[in-house]
């Protein structure tokens, strides 16, 4: 079930990586076109840079489902199966930590909580926290920048979705893509 | 303990991205700094703010797009028109082409992967050994990171605070310098064995060939001729050369089905997350470096041994070939640059441009050396060969690229001639 669950996460992560890599090319594109034509437009590049920051967070989650991210296998490949086993389950819970550890750093980051109980007002939630997480403008967008810093929480949470399954499942499962 | 974590998870398997992100926690925690971790997810989505870190994923499309649009066999019998006559013509073909692929491809273990297809059978046939043909095509695919483009010098870019274009310009002259290299090799390995002999093209099929394969070499014009004469950032120039690519295999080749082209955004984007994920974990990791101030401390150990830069070089240069040989080339300049440029830089006064070079020429070198040989083993996989059958024809080559290296660490001039 949980396999089942991280597989199809993973499948729309990949998906909207995808997307957005091709939302990056276009965005080049017509920056070159608009340059070209002497009428460049200057949101352009913040947009492509973000695109490619969503694009990388929900790869690297994605990996993590595939067991495909780069990592050196020098070790476990010289030892019999069993003891492959054990490196690969500590390997998961390494990772399993990890993504604990990056949802609790997007929680003091966002500190959803203080928000809520500040009425979700961002005067008094930075008032009493000293955290400007909301009052952050993107440079040319016009928009706040905790909407494109959202992803770290997909990030988090794709990789704890990921990582718990790979712990409490089989551990050969998972590597078929 | 920071250290022993670090090694640890390395060593244990654990993704590259996680180990450097794990160590960074470990040693906030055991400093104490732990107001730091508030900004760890802000820090590495920092991390990618960077303009330059957007040709990784263009110019994995432009290499993708080129697969499939039928434009390797294009540039291979462009070369067949140059130099295929001579004795051993195909080994010569084989380098040439990948000369040409190095100006479209930024990868070696791409390039190996597509040449080895297209170039073993074909040299095999002819009677080549098809350790010798591995071997070669092998070390063709080391033109990719220095030849530009390169993935490699991006990166080594973004993380040195260097202009990539000037990085890319900075690889012309060690690119032609090590196809020189290994030209003589192929001679040399000729005089000892007896190559099958080349046959020129007639004048017909030779000029059908060059007109075939006009349209595939307006990328690596656009690409270097973009950045060389400072019409477009390298970006740019990857987003125009994957364009390119895309119309001349659609329209031209007709090989490209636009129906594949969601089958290679979605290659374009695992392969390109993967290493720029890798540099997102190393900009919290920087933090580690900074603290315990890593490079002034190397670097007092450093100078108490030598002052002389070549006398630096050559010990970078002997232990970048151990750290290649363990660690990927591109997670390694993600943890080497950090802390060996300010010291090359700070204290030896070394052009950066000449470091990233020599550095990066040094590091995919460990693509082919084994136990952690990762282009070796695509080679091998990808020609039916085994390592060690190529291995036996490919050290000369490595020995070449190690001659190539010390005329570099030697020579600032090579790198820094065309800037």
């Amino acid at each position: 079930m949980l396999f089942r669950i991280s597989a199809v996460w993973a499948r729309i992560e990949l998906w909207a990586a995808a997307a957005l890599a091709l939302l990056v090319t276009l965005l080049i594109l017509l920056n070159v076109v608009t340059r070209t034509m002497g009428n460049a437009l200057f949101w352009v590049d913040e947009l492509a840079i973000y695109a490619m920051a969503w694009m990388t967070f929900l790869g690297a989650s994605a990996a993590l489902h595939y067991r495909s991210s780069v990592s050196i296998t020098l070790l476990p490949d010289a030892l019999p199966d069993q003891y492959k086993a054990i490196i690969r389950k500590t390997v998961d819970v390494i990772v399993f930590a990890f993504a604990i550890g990056m949802l609790w750093f997007c929680w003091r980051w966002f500190l959803p909580l203080d928000l809520v109980q500040a009425g979700f007002d961002v005067a008094a939630f930075q008032g009493q926290t000293f955290n400007f997480i909301y009052a952050e403008p993107t440079t040319t967008l016009g928009v706040p920048k905790y909407l494109f810093w959202l992803v770290m929480w997909l990030f988090a949470l794709g990789a704890t979705l990921h990582s718990a399954m790979h712990l409490l499942t089989r551990s050969n499962r998972g590597l078929q893509t | 303990m920071s250290p022993i974590i670090f090694l640890a998870a390395l060593f244990l398997s654990v993704p590259v991205a996680i180990v450097l992100v794990v160590t960074a926690i470990w040693y906030i925690w055991e400093s104490g700094n732990t107001v730091l971790y508030d900004s760890v997810a802000q820090k590495m989505f920092a991390g990618l703010e960077n303009y330059g870190l957007l040709a990784i994923p263009l110019f994995m499309l432009t290499g993708e797009l080129m697969n499939e649009g039928g434009m390797t066999k294009r540039l291979i019998n462009m070369a067949r028109v140059s130099v295929g006559g001579f004795r051993g013509g195909l080994a010569y073909i084989n380098l040439l082409a990948n000369m040409f692929m190095a100006a479209i491809i930024g990868s070696a273990t791409a390039q190996i992967a597509v040449m080895s297809r297209a170039m073993v059978p074909a040299m095999e046939a002819e009677g080549y050994d098809k350790g010798f043909a591995a071997a070669t095509t092998a070390a063709g695919g080391l033109l990719a990171p220095v030849i530009p483009p390169s993935m490699m010098f991006v990166i080594y870019g973004v993380l040195a605070q260097v202009p990539i274009g000037e990085m890319f310009i900075a690889g012309i002259i060690p690119g032609i310098l090590l196809t020189v290299a290994f030209a003589l090799v192929i001679t040399i390995v000729g005089w000892s064995r007896e190559f099958p002999k080349g046959s020129w093209m007639s004048r017909q099929e030779a000029g059908r060939a060059i007109l075939q394969s006009l349209p595939a070499m307006l990328i690596p014009l656009a690409i270097i001729g973009g950045i060389l004469f400072g019409i477009a950032t390298p970006t740019e120039s990857a987003a125009i050369a994957s364009l390119i690519a895309f119309l001349v295999g659609w329209l031209f080749y007709r090989e490209l089905k636009p129906s594949h082209l969601a089958e290679m955004f979605k290659r374009t984007a695992v392969n390109a997350s993967m290493i720029i994920f890798m540099i997102s974990a190393a900009s919290v990791f920087g933090w580690v470096i900074i603290y315990e101030e890593v490079p002034q401390k190397m670097a007092g150990l450093i100078t108490s041994v030598t002052s002389n830069p070549f006398m630096f070089f050559l010990i970078v240069n002997a232990a970048l070939l151990l750290v290649g040989m363990v660690i990927d080339g591109i997670a390694a300049i993600i943890l080497i640059t950090p802390i060996l440029l300010p010291i090359a830089t700070g204290s030896y006064d070394i052009s950066p441009y000449q470091f990233g070079v020599v550095m990066c020429l040094n590091l995919a070198l460990g693509l082919l050396t084994p136990p952690v040989g990762i282009g070796l083993y695509i080679a091998s996989s990808v020609s039916n060969t085994p390592p060690g059958a190529i291995l036996k024809s490919l050290w000369p080559f490595l020995l070449a690229v190690g001659l190539v290296l010390i005329l570099l660490s030697y020579f600032a001039s090579l790198s820094t001639a065309l800037l």
